[in-house]
């Protein structure tokens, strides 16, 4: 009978869930599947995993001081990807692991479907989260903080936090991820922290300060001017900048037909 | 009157003509430098460099690319701005570049600041200027984000190197590949007073090398290096030429880029190509672009590439296919065994996939599928490989008939680089016979 642990869609549950395959079952075949997203299969046995800091924490020990931090982080960043088989994929990467020689060296084993699996997942989180390091847009809010809505595919805003955190210090901001409904806050010298739920006041995200205005303009400007005409090439500007970002980038915003640029 | 207009002009008219004027500077790049903020400011850099946008013709905007001024005392027969076009004039003032930048870069729009100018009276006083900004954004504003300025050829050394401890990139405009060219359409500029400044850098930048080595806090000079870019097609130079002159900048000079820019005509002059009968040449940019990669991270030589006999790339051919198809002696070569550097030079393996091809092969042997998985495009390489002693399929090594092969996979192109309104009529294309 194959054993299969079901788990919330977030790092410490499907840590948690990892954490129990690995006591029980890591000589033998087992799945981790997400609560929801799980279809039924004969000869199967499931159970459903509670979240659990305590479990988290000592599975991240074990892979950290097992494989090393270069692959804790691809596992990490393949944890947080849209492919329901993220769970079971890893399990079956930290199965692989064991049996070759070095095992912090398991994400060049390409070879093995598994890791190339994690490790694609694992690239495409990172890309997207990149992509946001690059296109997020802020906007300063009348009490001066800078506010930002995303809708990314995966859950990348752990991803870029440490980036803005180092980059603007001294700011109070917000990027708020709508598809699953998480904040990310930063408060002045402050350390980041996610904030799970709706945004709880949405009108005040639309009361932008008098100089962003100006601002929003000027950089729309610049935007239009800085681009050759002789050389304009729509394909490639796609292709770098899907339309899927440009809906919260501010230089795509509909205002600038009002503007008649 | 000038005067006048300056004082009537508002913000975002100057962001506009001198933004428009700084557009046909091609480096964007933002990378080179790591730094960590230090938390009392605002900024950091990445060593990759970030790209916040891409403008309509499909370039990266990272930086807030603007001139300082584009009032020129200089006529290069190739500027928008030479000093004989009836051009507005303006210019800024160092706060309002320091504001632009500090707000942009806030709302995470930009990179950094690229500041280039036009020479306003004297090379030292437009120098003195681009410093006055850069001294203003590090130590008012605390800004520790990227910092790419010109260093204006004829400036005094002393200026420069004041100014290159505060940025992170230097660059001077060597503007065409050769002494001549240069003679026949900037006439106020010899290649002389381009090359003395950047031997210049190059030398601050080895002793500033040597210091940081030797004790432990001090200021960093040009830590990103120093990049220089040259019109394309505005001279009748070969590619040979042209990627002659960029290996030997990259050797002599230690630059970290050279960028080429396809000549866009924005002046008519006797001594330039004319400006109806001409569409930029896109496609020779790029390919120049794809062999200047070659040089820099593939261990290509620029005399490997091309010849006399060759001396311009092939239009249908990428540099790395048409390499190949001609040492087709060196091939196939074996994944599981072949040396790095030789993996490096077949066509459909890049330097990232080269190296996950070494370090997969420690684990076990590699085939076909596991290479398709690592990102090799197999379709340009299975005619190069072997995997386990076996091709992917039974293939003559016959130039002629890897060369059509190879045309047929459709290179992916930049769109309007291909420049081709005919082309070769084959039996087989677009017929729908396999």
């Amino acid at each position: 009978m194959k054993q299969i642990y079901i788990c919330e869609d977030t790092i410490t549950g499907i840590y948690s869930a990892l954490h129990d395959a690995w006591k029980e079952c890591r000589d033998t075949q087992a799945g981790v599947e997400l609560r929801g997203r799980t279809q039924r299969q004969l000869f199967c046995e499931y159970r459903i995993v509670e979240e659990s800091e305590e479990k988290a924490l000592r599975l991240e020990r074990m892979i950290k001081h097992h494989l090393g931090y270069n692959a804790y982080w691809e596992i990490y960043h393949a944890l947080l990807s849209t492919d329901d088989r993220k769970g079971t994929v890893v399990f079956e990467v930290l199965q692989e692991a064991r049996k070759i020689r070095q095992s912090e060296k398991i994400m060049e084993h390409l070879g093995c479907p598994a890791v190339a699996d994690v490790f694609s997942m694992s690239r495409s989180v990172s890309n997207e989260a990149h992509r946001y390091e690059e296109f997020i847009r802020f906007r300063e809010l009348e009490n001066g903080i800078l506010f930002s809505e995303i809708t990314p595919k995966a859950q990348i805003l752990t991803c870029v936090a440490d980036h803005f955190e180092d980059r603007f210090p001294l700011e109070n901001w917000i990027i708020y991820d709508k598809t699953h409904k998480v904040c990310l806050v930063h408060g002045v010298r402050k350390r980041w922290r996610l904030v799970w739920g709706e945004l709880f006041n949405e009108r005040a995200a639309e009361n932008i300060s008098e100089e962003e205005r100006k601002y929003e303009f000027l950089w729309k400007r610049f935007f239009h001017s800085v681009s050759i005409k002789e050389r304009e090439n729509p394909k490639c500007q796609q292709a770098h900048l899907p339309f899927r970002y440009r809906g919260e980038m501010t230089e795509f915003s509909c205002a600038e037909d009002k503007i008649g640029l | 009157m000038l005067k006048l207009m300056q004082t009537e002009m508002t913000l975002g008219e100057k962001l506009e003509i001198l933004s428009d004027a700084a557009k046909y500077d091609v480096s964007c790049t933002s990378g080179g430098t790591e730094r960590k903020g230090d938390g009392e400011g605002m900024g950091n850099c990445r060593k990759a460099g970030i790209c916040h946008s891409f403008s309509a013709d499909g370039r990266c905007i990272s930086l807030l690319k603007i001139l300082f001024t584009n009032e020129c005392i200089y006529d290069c027969k190739y500027c928008v701005n030479r000093s004989g076009n009836d051009v507005v004039r303006t210019s800024f003032t160092p706060e309002e570049v320091c504001t632009l930048t500090m707000e942009f870069y806030r709302r995470n729009y930009i990179e950094g600041l690229f500041l280039s100018s036009g020479v306003l009276k004297s090379p030292n006083y437009t120098m003195e200027l681009l410093y006055t900004v850069l001294y203003k954004l590090r130590h008012e504003h605390n800004f520790q984000g990227y910092i790419h300025v010109k260093a204006i050829p004829g400036a005094d050394s002393r200026l420069i190197q004041m100014t290159g401890y505060l940025a992170d990139r230097m660059s001077v405009n060597i503007e065409l590949p050769t002494a001549e060219s240069l003679r026949l359409l900037a006439p106020h500029k010899t290649r002389k007073n381009i090359l003395a400044p950047m031997r210049f850098v190059q030398q601050m930048s080895a002793e500033n090398q040597y210091e940081i080595q030797t004790y432990r806090h001090v200021p960093k000079f040009v830590p990103a290096g120093q990049s220089t870019q040259m019109i394309i097609g505005a001279t009748p130079e070969s590619d040979y030429q042209i990627l002659h002159v960029a290996e030997s900048l990259y050797k002599k000079f230690d630059l970290k880029r050279v960028f080429y820019s396809a000549f866009i005509p924005v002046n008519e002059d006797k001594n330039l190509p004319s400006v109806k009968e001409q569409r930029p040449p896109l496609l020779r940019e790029h390919r120049l672009y794809q062999a200047d990669w070659l040089l820099r991270y593939y261990h290509f030589e620029a005399g490997e590439l091309l010849d006399e006999e060759n001396p311009n790339f092939n239009a249908y051919l990428d540099p790395k296919c048409f390499w190949a198809l001609r040492h087709l002696e060196e091939f196939p070569i074996e994944i599981n065994y072949a040396a790095y550097d030789m993996l490096l030079r077949v066509p459909g393996i890049g330097y990232k996939s080269a190296s996950r091809i070494v370090k997969a092969r420690r684990m076990g042997m590699l085939d076909f599928e596991d290479l398709k998985k690592m990102g090799v495009v197999l379709k340009r390489a299975l005619y190069f490989i072997t995997c386990k002693g076996k091709m992917m399929y039974p293939i003559r090594m016959d130039e002629d008939y890897i060369t059509r092969n190879l045309l047929n996979t459709k290179e992916k192109l930049p769109e309007g680089a291909d420049g081709m309104s005919f082309r070769q009529l084959s039996l087989f294309d677009d017929m729908g016979i396999e």
